[in-house]
């Protein structure tokens, strides 16, 4: 199997709160991941723990066969593992061609250079046209499509889409479902947090699900739908 | 190199417009004192440019990179102190305290930082006050080394030469206007390098949002640090320059927060974040407390014969106006905040935009 990230027994305790506890799974490379689970199921704590800003308490993370447990963010997004943020998070006072710029600077140093790679990446997400716009006056669908672009521009490797679609109309959501599509089909793998069951079924490879902190399920789509104890976590359990 | 030829290209592709401007208003500076005589004028272009430093450095951190200090007259200080205590006690010219200044603010500038550097937001500002207090406390109490509360008063400035060549021994403003003129010319140099390089794009982006830019691969601590580095480096520049023209520092003016706030008015004043915001700070801020407290202004409304000299109104503001100088300036500052918040600059080119999309 060709993992590309391997989460070792990765546990993350705020006080006694066990955010994350004990959870292993590795990411093939080229694959879509789905991460799903219940609301403070450790979702996001994970993606914070695998992306550095969190150091995990416990357990071990291996990016590409080397460990990056206690990375710094910069340093991880160097070695091509980028994240996106549940809440947006562009940068409001530049233009959105500047926004992707920055993300393209991690590779480059040259402004041209930079531009050249930032204009493609808008161009992939479809904002070619609005490069000159000011980010902050972007609505949701497109500051969504922004942030993708913008870390596109890191040339990850292993890209982490945190809610992607989180308050997106169905248009909109149909939109980032064909990028993500379109991502894979460059080679980029993924790990994709998502609520919605239809959307998360449809393009992941394989689910891991989690549940209070604890990885409850892991398995190709199917199985976790057959999975009692994962309709259970979502539904509460049945007395039948 | 390839960043160099790309400086080049950046510059071919501003408007010749502009640039013949800014080259055309550079070059009647450098003539200026030839032209004017007055003392006067000239003094008041050397404050204008002492701002415009100021400003200028206080801009690459507060500006661009969005951490906003309120403890600039630490470096400020620095530089002064360096400079005067080398003339004063050490014979030194203040050429070599001015370098000294420099590496001592550098050096403040790393203690400060990776101190103040882990706070953000309201609580980085009073780390970065409390952090000047500090120096100026030290500088009061440390009495053998800086005169503690007498300050330090420049009895003569060693002329300056190159080889046997007297260049200039001072004796007039016109040197000193030249040496402002080139800092300033200087700092919004740094200032366009900046905002049209990988540094600009960095410091901007940890100004929008730190936790973002972090994940993009730029790491906060080393940029904030190198921003705090050249801004620091400046206004020590400007420290030193203000001491060896004033001839005279002590605690209360060099390291005070006076000094602090007045650095960041400059710069808020005039558009923040913006090559030319210092400099329109600066045109603005020196002319007004300089009429308000020589009372130009109760001169002009009387000479305009809109109050009489006689009459007790115009008693009154003749008075009172010029010890309300600071009063003044401070409600005319509030204004400028309240109803333009993106600095005089921003205000003029938001006006000018829209015109523009009037008669289009």
């Amino acid at each position: 199997m060709n993992t590309i990230l391997e989460l070792r027994h990765v546990s993350k305790f705020f006080g006694g709160l066990a955010a994350n506890s004990d959870i292993s799974f590795a990411l093939e490379k080229g694959m879509i991941k789905g991460l799903i689970g219940p609301n403070g199921a450790g979702k996001t704590t994970l993606f914070n723990c695998m992306t550095g800003y969190y150091p995990p308490s416990r357990g071990e993370i291996l990016f590409k066969g080397t460990s990056i447990t206690g990375l710094r963010p910069d340093r991880v997004c160097r070695l091509g593992m980028a994240r996106t943020w549940q809440k947006v998070r562009p940068l409001v006072k530049m233009t959105v061609l500047d926004n992707v710029m920055v993300g393209a600077l991690c590779r480059v140093n040259s402004l041209v250079k930079a531009r050249e790679i930032a204009m493609e990446q808008l161009e992939v997400v479809g904002m070619a046209g609005k490069a000159r716009v000011i980010a902050g006056g972007l609505p949701i669908g497109e500051r969504k499509k922004l942030e993708v672009a913008r870390v596109l521009a890191t040339k990850p490797e292993l890209l982490l889409l945190d809610e992607v679609m989180g308050g997106l109309n169905p248009a909109e959501s149909e939109e980032i479902i064909r990028l993500i599509l379109e991502i894979k089909s460059r080679g980029i793998t993924q790990m994709v947090i998502e609520h919605d069951m239809k959307t998360i079924m449809r393009i992941s490879d394989r689910i891991v699900v989690l549940n209070s902190g604890e990885k409850l399920a892991e398995g190709a789509p199917a199985e976790i739908v057959a999975n009692q104890e994962v309709v259970d976590a979502y539904l509460g359990e049945s007395n039948a | 190199m390839s960043i160099i030829t790309e400086i080049i290209e950046t510059l071919k592709k501003t408007p010749p417009a502009r640039l013949l401007t800014f080259l055309a208003l550079t070059g009647a500076l450098f003539i200026f004192p030839q032209v004017v005589d007055s003392p006067y004028a000239l003094h008041i272009m050397i404050l204008v440019f002492l701002s415009v430093i100021m400003g200028g450095s206080w801009n690459i951190l507060g500006g661009y990179t969005g951490q906003y200090s309120v403890g600039h007259a630490a470096y400020f200080g620095s530089g002064a102190y360096a400079t005067m205590m080398l003339m004063q006690f050490r014979e030194i010219p203040p050429w070599f305290g001015m370098l000294a200044g420099v590496a001592a603010a550098i050096a403040a500038g790393l203690i400060i930082g990776s101190i103040c550097f882990r706070l953000r937001g309201p609580y980085f500002v009073l780390a970065s006050i409390a952090a000047t207090e500090i120096m100026r406390l030290s500088a009061l109490n440390l009495k053998d080394l800086t005169n503690g509360a007498e300050g330090i008063l420049a009895t003569e400035i060693p002329p300056l030469s190159i080889g046997s060549a007297l260049i200039t021994d001072f004796s007039t403003k016109a040197p000193f206007y030249y040496i402002g003129l080139v800092f300033a010319l200087a700092i919004i140099g740094v200032t366009w390098l900046v905002q049209h390089s990988k540094l600009g794009y960095c410091f901007q982006a940890i100004r929008e949002d730190q936790d973002a830019s972090h994940s993009l691969g730029i790491n906060p601590g080393m940029y904030k640090q190198l921003s705090l580095t050249i801004s620091a480096a400046f206004t020590s520049l400007a420290g030193s320059f203000y001491a060896v023209y004033i001839g005279f520092i002590d605690p209360t003016t060099v390291l005070s927060l006076d000094m602090s706030v007045q650095i960041v008015l400059i710069c808020i004043i005039g558009g923040i974040g913006t090559i030319f915001g210092p400099v329109v700070g600066a045109l603005v801020l020196v002319p007004l407390s300089e009429a308000l407290r020589s009372n130009l202004i109760t001169q002009t409304l009387i000479s305009a014969g809109l109050v009489s000299e006689e009459s007790p109104v115009g008693q009154f503001l003749k008075e009172n106006l010029a010890h309300a100088h600071v009063l003044i300036y401070g409600i005319l500052v509030v204004v400028v905040i309240l109803f333009m918040p993106e600095g005089v600059l921003g205000f003029l080119r938001k006006r000018l935009a829209e015109r523009r999309s009037k008669t289009a």
